[in-house]
């Protein structure tokens, strides 16, 4: 999106020093720190309640949160979500956050709203939303066919792709996925995620999903981070992450049982 | 036949009422598309604007150009009446947010006594004198005049909805406020513009209505509870229901006053309150409405 | 185990100062008829049988979280029960009393059956439609309630014994009934109901998952609400010795939800205080200006809701809870402002986050649960 402003390596496009958030007197998190390199895919992992939605939400201003995340060198604390999806953050909540009485195309159309920002107008603006609509089509080829359909019309997963597809719109920096996999069916899931690799390599989009499925995070993921109790207890790639026994057997193991149960 | 084009002769009249309380409907449900609230306050600031346009003649400025200023002014106080008296309840429980509005409706009421006084003022009516003859109905210039604005209204409207991005925009906050945000739209601004938008509205409507009503202070008060019913009947999510409610509302109350003797002239402000509890208890949504969703 | 003893400790002496206070009031109430001039003294009263219907309606919009913008439409029931019974039948006032309050809680039963299916905001509607059409609907009954010209009844008289003038009897008499009144809706909140309210307030599915029977007790608060509302207005009847439609326009119940905001919904003594605001704001503000009641009324109820949703009644408690809270918690400051002055002319808006701009000002966290109160 723009320069580096401040000494950013790419090693640190995002980083999240001493983040502590939660919600009034409920503390999730105690103290994050972490970095995500530009073009990575960074996997959230963790057992329900340890605080990887709460992040999520502190990065991209939905929550107020103290300590310091930057984004390529910006301060991304201290903002609301409009202003911090004006600084490339796209965030795709748990349980989509669809407009539902909007058609498809709608939907994809507010996703290019922060186009409008740009200073384009008529032509040139309209020219770019409609490439950057052939973009998504091109990476979900179903919304497409059901692009005059309304949103609150389509299934949980073709509403995830939009989700994904309308947050993908302003070609954002930093694409965070909330529970992507959330009610989906596994072939679904499995679709989507190889969509988010696929984006992530053609377009270089940083991302960081949090997810309850460790192993389809993972297999995407280059890098991985396990939550427990709103402190990080284990960063790592995520190959080894996922060979390593011992962290499956006690973190990774908890969060496919508790999925189970919920 | 005579009875015939008595019966059709007092249904156009009750159409001219309804398109007034169509546009004021028109400005309830905007809001309520927005916020999820009912603005008790939207007759009084039409009633408000109403005094700007009366000033603004009694200054010497004929109607046609007093009107759009009158809707200018009308613009801004929506988004300044958003901004300092809703902005600080968003979010609070809804019964906070509505007492908000029920303390708006008694301020505006006072201050414009407190500045107008409480005597009633004539209002110029801005059609002309005369009519139509259709095979013995009359149908007069002013009532064609008012349900004309209402439709081009209407137009107006559905043109900004579905054609333009700030229409798409609009649509997108009153679907979705939280994801709207996250798509970084201003929601904010957005609001204002929706209350805005409603204030200009409910402005035609207290403009339309003040030549037959007289300028006061009170004026709106029964017209807010024939809109609340046409946007009741409507449903309060559809501008469309909001204006065929009203158009409805108009008509029925009319005929009631005019056939049903034991309501008579002084009883027809209970046709609206038959309506409301009726329609909330047999058809809560409203006849255009969608089945509203519990917020818990 | 100390911290238990202490809090056990501070209850019985706030037991003991409620009773003082208490006591301290009802001495004060007792001698304010002997000190203050008729006048003074018909203002008191007429606070007292407001603060009736008041805390009627408290049960509804403060502990039920419902609204009604008709309460005068009850209070005009019982007003009307009570001159009809005492012009047509001449039952002396006693009599009147409980059939205005049991004709006003079956009418609150009937209203509280539609109730049950409308959201808070609906009922808003229906109740406010309704006290719109009461005062013409009054006319028309005129061979009952005489019409446009109401009806001129007798005022309470005091019995010989007494001693007392007409305007200290009154007093006396609705201080006695009001005390009832605002004893029993303390005693009604305390029951089983009032705690049924409050959840049904606080969360309507959760409080039917929990097994409060919903419909039930929604209809009931109607109902109860109603009464109060009617007790009122019998006393207002026994006051004032005369009624007419237009006493009781939209405007009574307008004001009265008014009066109930800014004296402190879901409080016990918010009545009282808000009793005497609608009392005592149009009498000392109507010299300004016929328009200065609303302007106050209408500024007061929305700095109000701005600053103390709990209304005065319940602003010495938020302070200090307010200040409570503030002092061991130092809060940091919210992440300072972005590093990001250097002169850039991206395409991306940085606005930085000053207060300025609109939409900082909405920090709301917008996944949170819905807040019940403002800081």
């Amino acid at each position: 999106m723009s320069e580096p402003v401040t000494d950013v390596t790419e090693q640190n496009f995002l980083e999240v020093r001493g983040l502590h958030a939660g919600y009034g007197q409920a503390r999730v998190l105690q103290g994050l720190d972490f970095s995500v390199a530009r073009g990575e895919v960074c996997a959230v992992l963790g057992p329900n309640g340890a605080g990887k939605t709460t992040t999520l939400r502190a990065l991209c201003g939905m929550i107020r949160g103290r300590g310091s995340v930057t984004l390529n060198g910006r301060e991304l604390l201290g903002r609301s979500p409009e202003q911090a999806a004006r600084l490339g953050v796209a965030h795709v909540p748990e349980g989509r956050g669809t407009f539902n009485d909007l058609t498809v195309e709608e939907n994809l159309r507010i996703g290019a709203h922060l186009r409008t920002g740009s200073g384009w107008r008529g032509r040139a603006r309209r020219a770019v939303v409609a490439a950057d609509l052939e973009r998504i089509y091109g990476y979900f080829p179903r919304l497409r066919q059901r692009s005059r359909q309304a949103a609150g019309s389509l299934s949980g997963g073709e509403q995830q792709m939009l989700a994904i597809g309308r947050a993908l719109m302003p070609r954002p920096a930093l694409l965070l996925l909330d529970e992507p996999s959330l009610g989906l069916a596994p072939l679904v899931t499995r679709e989507l995620f190889e969509i988010v690799r696929a984006v992530n390599e053609e377009e270089r989009t940083t991302v960081v999903v949090v997810e309850q499925n460790a192993q389809l995070a993972l297999d995407i993921a280059h890098r991985a981070h396990v939550l427990e109790a709103g402190r990080l207890v284990l960063s790592g790639p995520a190959a080894r992450i996922r060979e390593d026994g011992q962290v499956a057997e006690v973190y990774l193991g908890v969060s496919v049982r508790s999925r189970k149960a919920g | 036949m005579s009875a015939v084009t008595d019966l059709l002769q007092q249904a156009v009249e009750g159409l001219g009422s309804g398109a007034v309380y169509a546009s004021l409907a028109l400005a309830l449900v905007l809001i309520h598309r927005f916020t999820g609230i009912i603005n008790f306050a939207q007759g009084e600031l039409a009633m408000l604007s109403t005094y700007v346009a009366w000033q603004l003649m009694a200054s010497g400025m004929p109607f046609w150009l007093a009107l759009p200023v009158t809707l200018a002014v009308s613009f801004a106080g929506g988004m300044l009446v958003e901004r300092i008296v809703i902005r600080p309840v968003r979010g609070a429980p809804e019964l906070t947010v509505v007492i908000v509005t029920v303390g708006l409706f008694i301020f505006v009421n006072a201050l414009a006594g407190l500045i107008w006084s409480f005597t009633v003022k004539d209002f110029p009516q801005p059609f002309p004198d005369g009519g139509l003859d259709l095979a013995g109905v009359r149908v007069d210039w002013s009532t064609l005049g008012i349900l004309g604005v209402v439709a081009v209204v209407m137009g107006l409207l559905y043109l900004l909805f579905q054609h333009t991005s700030a229409g798409l925009v609009m649509r997108a906050v009153a679907c979705n406020p939280a994801s709207a945000r996250l798509s970084g739209i201003r929601v904010g601004r957005v609001l204002m513009l929706g209350w805005a938008l409603a204030a200009t509205v409910g402005a035609l409507s207290g403009v339309l209505v003040a030549p037959v009503l007289f300028l006061e202070p009170n004026m709106m008060g029964g017209v807010l509870i024939y809109a609340f019913a046409a946007a009741t009947l409507g449903g309060f999510d559809s501008p469309v229901g909001a204006v065929v409610g009203g158009l409805f509302v108009g008509v029925a109350e009319t005929l009631t006053g005019a056939y049903v003797h034991v309501v008579g002239e002084d009883l027809k402000v209970g046709v609206p309150f038959v309506i409301i509890l009726a329609v909330l208890l047999v058809r809560p949504q409203g006849l255009f409405g969608r089945a509203a969703v519990e917020r818990v | 185990m100390s911290t238990i003893t202490a809090a056990l400790g501070t209850d019985r002496a706030r037991r003991r100062r409620a009773a003082l206070t208490a006591l301290l009031a009802a001495a004060v109430a007792g001698c304010v008829p002997f000190y203050f001039a008729p006048f003074q003294v018909f203002q008191l009263t007429m606070v007292l049988l407001y603060a009736v219907a008041l805390a009627g309606l408290n049960l509804l919009v403060g502990f039920g979280g419902q609204i009604s913008l008709g309460h005068g439409a009850f209070f005009a029931a019982g007003a009307y029960a009570a001159a009809v019974m005492l012009d047509r039948y001449d039952t002396g006032h006693l009599a009147t009393l409980p059939v205005a309050a049991a004709g006003c809680f079956l009418l609150g039963l009937a209203f509280g059956v539609p109730a049950l299916r409308l959201r808070g905001l609906y009922l808003a509607l229906v109740t406010l439609a309704f006290a719109v059409f009461l005062p013409p609907l009054l006319k028309r009954l005129e061979p009952v309630t005489g019409g446009a010209m109401g009806l001129t009844v007798d005022k309470l008289q005091p019995p010989a014994w007494s001693g007392l003038a007409e305007d200290q009897w009154t007093y006396f008499v609705v201080l006695g009934v009001t005390a009832t009144a605002l004893l029993l809706a303390r005693n009604l909140l305390r029951s089983r109901v009032g705690r049924a309210l409050r959840a049904l307030r606080d969360n309507e599915s959760a409080a039917e998952v929990m097994g409060v029977r919903l419909s039930l007790h929604k209809t009931l608060a109607f109902a109860w609400s109603a009464m109060f509302a009617g007790v009122a207005g019998c006393l207002y009847t026994w006051v004032i010795g005369f009624v007419s439609p237009d006493s009781f326009s939209s405007v009574l119940s307008i004001t009265l939800l008014a009066g109930l905001v800014i004296g402190g919904l879901a409080s016990l003594y918010g009545p009282l205080l808000g009793a005497a605001f609608v009392m005592y704001v149009p009498s000392v503000s109507q010299d300004l200006s016929e328009a200065a009641p609303g302007v106050v009324f209408g500024l007061l109820i929305i700095a109000v809701m701005f600053v103390a949703p709990t209304g005065l009644a319940g602003l010495p408690g938020r302070v200090l809870g307010a200040v409570a809270s503030r002092l061991p918690r130092t809060t940091a400051a919210p992440a300072t402002a972005a590093p990001d002055r250097t002169p850039e002319a991206g395409p991306a808006p940085s606005t930085p986050s000053t207060p300025a701009d609109p939409a900082v000002a909405d920090t709301e966290p917008v996944g949170a649960p819905p807040r019940t109160e403002r800081e």
